[in-house]
C-alpha cells in the first residue's frame, strides 16, 4: 500500500513535533509551575501571552514569527551573521512554529495539575527533612505527572497537526519542510487522490491513537487520585 | 527546653507571643485565627517570625539579631498537620519512610516496621493513605513524624478532622502512643477546650495573637485570670462587679445591689468581674445553709444530650447559665426554689 509512496512528510512531521514538544517540555514546565504557585499580575501576563496561541488564526502566528525571525529582522540577522541559522524556510523554522502552537496545551494542563497539589505536603515534606529539589522530583512531580503527561500529548497531537503556522515560516519546499498536513493539500491540490487519502488515513490513526492514550491517563488520574 | 520569644505582623493584629515549655504535653487554645497555627508554623520554619528569638534546648532555631533561621528541614522538629497531609501516592510504609532520608536501607526498613508495630497498622504497609479511616490516617502521620525521633513535636489541631464519636477512643490512643513512645516536648493546637483539658499537662491560652494566660491545666481551670481567658475555657457566668471590698476573710462583691460574697483571693486594680462555671451552680431547697443564695425565675430550658442548659434569671438582676444532669431536671425545677453560687466557686476576673 505505501509502495512507491514518499514517507518523507511523516518522518519531518514525526520529527518535528518530537522535536519540539521536547522543547516545549523544558521550557513549559519551569513556567507552568511558576505560574501555579503566583496569581500576581505578572502572572497573569504571561497567562495571556502563553494562551494567546490557542486563540489566534495560526496564519497570524506564523506571520508575526515571519516578521520576529525573518532574515530582515534583528534576530534573525543576528542567527545568520553570528550562527549562520536560517530559520524561515528549514525545518528549524517548523519546529519553532509547532513549538509555539503547542506550548499552550502543555503549559495550562500542567500548571493546573502542579495547582491542585496540595502546599501542605509540601510543606510536610520540608519538616521531614528533605530540600526544594528532592521535594519537587519525590511529591510534585510524581503527584502532577499524569496532567504532564496529558499536556505532553495533546501538544505533540497539534504540533504534529499544524499546518497554518508552518506554512507561513518554513514553507512547503518537498523533501525539506513539507509536513504531513502541508503534504495532505499539496496532494488534494495535484489531484493525488491515492496518495492524500493514505497520507489522511495515517494521520487519522495517528491522532485517533493519542486520543485513546489521553482518556486512558484521565480516567487513571481520576482512579488514582481519588 | 523551647523557649519562644517572637513577634509577626499578621493580617488584623500582631502575634506577640512569649512562653517557655518543657517536656510533656502543652496546649495552645484559642478562638480560631488567633495565631495559634502561625505559631507553629513560625516554630516549624514554615513561616518567619519578624522579630525575636525561638531557642530549642539551647540551640537557636531562630534569632532576628543574630540573622539565624535555620531552615525547616533541619530543625529537627515533627509537624502532625490538621489533615495529616499525607503523600496520597505513597504507601504507608514510603508515608512513614519518607523522613529518614540518608539512612540505609536495613535501617530505614528496621525502623519503620518498628514504629508500623506501635501504631497498630501492621497489615496495611501497603496501603494508600486513601484506603484508611480518619483515626488509621492520624496514626500514619504520627507514625511518619515520631520515627524521625523529633525534639519537639508540633500537633495541629489534631482531631479536627474527625468524627465525633470516635474522637474519644482517638485521643486515648494518641495519648497512649506518645507516652510510650516520645519523651520530647509536645505542643497542641486547639479551639476545643475539652480535648485540651483531656490531652494537656499545661495549658497556654491565645487571643488576638497574645497569650493571656498559661499555667498548669488543674490551676488555668480552676482560676481563669481574666475575661477573655474565661470565655475560651467555657465559662459562660461572666458578671460585671460595681464594688468590691475585702471584708475579714472574705470578699464582698456588690452587683447592682446584689450582695455576693466570693472566697479570699487576690485582687487587683483591673478586677472588674465575677465568674462562675455553669456547672457548679446549685439550684437549693430554700433552707439550705449557705451564703449566696438568692431566688430565681426560668426563663429558658434547652435539653442537649447529657445536660440540659437553664437560663435564669436571679432576683430580677443577673442572667446565669446553669448547667443540670438531664434526669434531674425536672426534679430539680418542680422542688427547689433557691439557687446557691457558692463562694468558693466563684472568682474574680480581669477586664481587657
Amino acid at each position: 500500500m505505501f509502495e512507491g509512496i514518499n514517507l518523507f512528510p511523516l518522518f519531518l512531521s514525526l520529527r518535528v513535533a518530537l522535536t519540539a514538544t521536547l522543547f516545549a517540555f523544558i521550557i513549559g514546565i519551569p513556567i507552568a509551575y511558576y505560574l501555579s504557585r503566583s496569581n500576581g499580575r505578572v502572572a497573569d501576563i504571561i497567562d495571556t501571552i502563553i494562551t494567546l496561541p490557542i486563540v489566534l488564526p495560526p496564519t497570524v502566528l506564523g506571520y508575526y514569527l515571519l516578521v520576529l525571525l525573518g532574515r530582515q529582522s534583528t534576530i534573525g540577522k543576528f542567527l545568520e551573521e553570528r550562527f549562520d541559522i536560517t530559520i524561515v524556510f528549514t525545518p528549524a523554522g517548523a519546529v519553532i512554529a509547532a513549538l509555539v502552537v503547542s506550548i499552550p496545551f502543555l503549559i495550562k494542563s500542567a500548571r493546573s495539575a502542579f495547582a491542585g497539589i496540595d502546599p501542605t505536603l509540601l510543606n510536610a515534606a520540608r519538616v521531614l527533612g528533605r530540600n526544594e529539589l528532592n521535594i519537587f522530583l519525590t511529591i510534585i512531580i510524581p503527584l502532577a505527572w499524569r496532567g504532564i503527561v496529558a499536556g505532553i500529548t495533546l501538544g505533540f497531537a497539534r504540533a504534529l497537526g499544524d499546518f497554518g503556522a508552518t506554512l507561513m515560516v518554513a514553507g512547503s519546499i518537498p523533501n525539506q519542510t513539507m509536513t504531513m498536513p502541508i503534504a495532505i493539500y499539496d496532494a488534494l491540490l495535484a489531484g493525488d487522490r491515492e496518495l492524500a487519502n493514505i497520507l489522511v488515513f495515517i494521520m487519522t490513526v495517528v491522532s485517533i491513537s493519542i486520543l485513546y492514550i489521553i482518556n486512558r491517563l484521565e480516567k487513571r488520574m481520576i482512579k488514582g487520585n481519588g | 527546653m523551647l523557649k519562644v520569644d517572637i513577634k509577626k505582623k499578621l493580617k488584623h493584629f500582631q502575634l506577640d507571643t512569649k512562653f517557655e515549655v518543657g517536656t510533656g504535653i502543652t496546649g495552645i487554645i484559642g478562638p480560631s485565627g488567633c495565631g495559634k497555627s502561625v505559631t507553629l508554623q513560625c516554630l516549624a520554619g514554615l513561616l518567619s517570625p519578624e522579630y525575636g528569638e525561638i531557642l530549642l534546648n539551647n540551640a537557636p532555631l531562630y534569632h532576628s539579631q543574630h540573622r539565624i533561621n535555620v531552615k525547616s528541614r533541619n530543625r529537627k522538629i515533627g509537624y502532625v498537620f490538621q489533615n495529616y497531609a499525607l503523600f496520597p501516592h505513597l504507601t504507608v510504609e514510603k508515608n512513614i519512610e519518607y523522613g529518614l532520608k540518608g539512612k540505609t536501607n536495613v535501617e530505614k526498613k528496621q525502623k519503620v516496621s518498628n514504629m508500623v508495630k506501635k501504631v497498630q497498622l501492621s497489615g496495611y504497609e501497603n496501603f494508600y493513605p486513601n484506603q484508611l479511616s480518619g483515626g488509621q490516617q492520624q496514626r500514619v502521620a504520627l507514625a511518619r513524624t515520631l520515627v524521625t525521633e523529633p525534639d519537639l513535636l508540633l500537633l495541629d489541631e489534631p482531631f479536627s478532622a474527625l468524627d465525633h464519636h470516635v474522637k474519644h477512643i482517638l485521643e486515648q490512643e494518641l495519648l497512649n502512643i506518645l507516652k510510650e513512645n516520645y519523651s520530647g516536648i509536645v505542643l497542641l493546637v486547639t479551639h476545643n477546650m475539652e480535648e485540651a483539658y483531656r490531652l494537656c499537662d499545661h495549658l497556654i491560652l491565645y487571643d488576638q495573637g497574645q497569650i493571656i494566660q498559661s499555667g498548669s491545666k488543674d490551676a488555668v481551670f480552676r482560676k481563669p485570670e481574666n475575661i477573655s481567658a474565661a470565655k475560651i475555657i467555657g465559662c459562660k457566668n461572666i458578671i460585671p462587679v460595681n464594688s468590691i471590698s475585702e471584708v475579714e476573710d472574705h470578699i464582698k462583691c456588690d452587683i447592682y445591689g446584689l450582695t455576693v460574697k466570693v472566697g479570699r483571693q487576690p485582687i487587683s486594680n483591673n478586677t472588674t468581674h465575677v465568674g462562675i462555671y455553669s456547672e457548679n451552680i446549685r439550684f437549693r431547697k430554700f433552707d439550705f445553709p449557705s451564703d449566696n443564695m438568692f431566688s430565681f425565675t426560668v426563663t429558658e430550658v434547652v435539653k442537649g444530650v447529657h445536660q440540659t442548659n437553664v437560663s435564669i434569671d436571679v432576683e430580677n438582676i443577673l442572667n446565669l447559665h446553669v448547667s443540670v444532669p438531664n434526669n434531674e431536671v425536672d426534679r430539680i425545677l418542680k422542688e427547689e426554689v433557691k439557687v446557691e453560687l457558692s463562694p468558693s466557686h466563684l472568682f474574680l476576673l480581669e477586664g481587657q
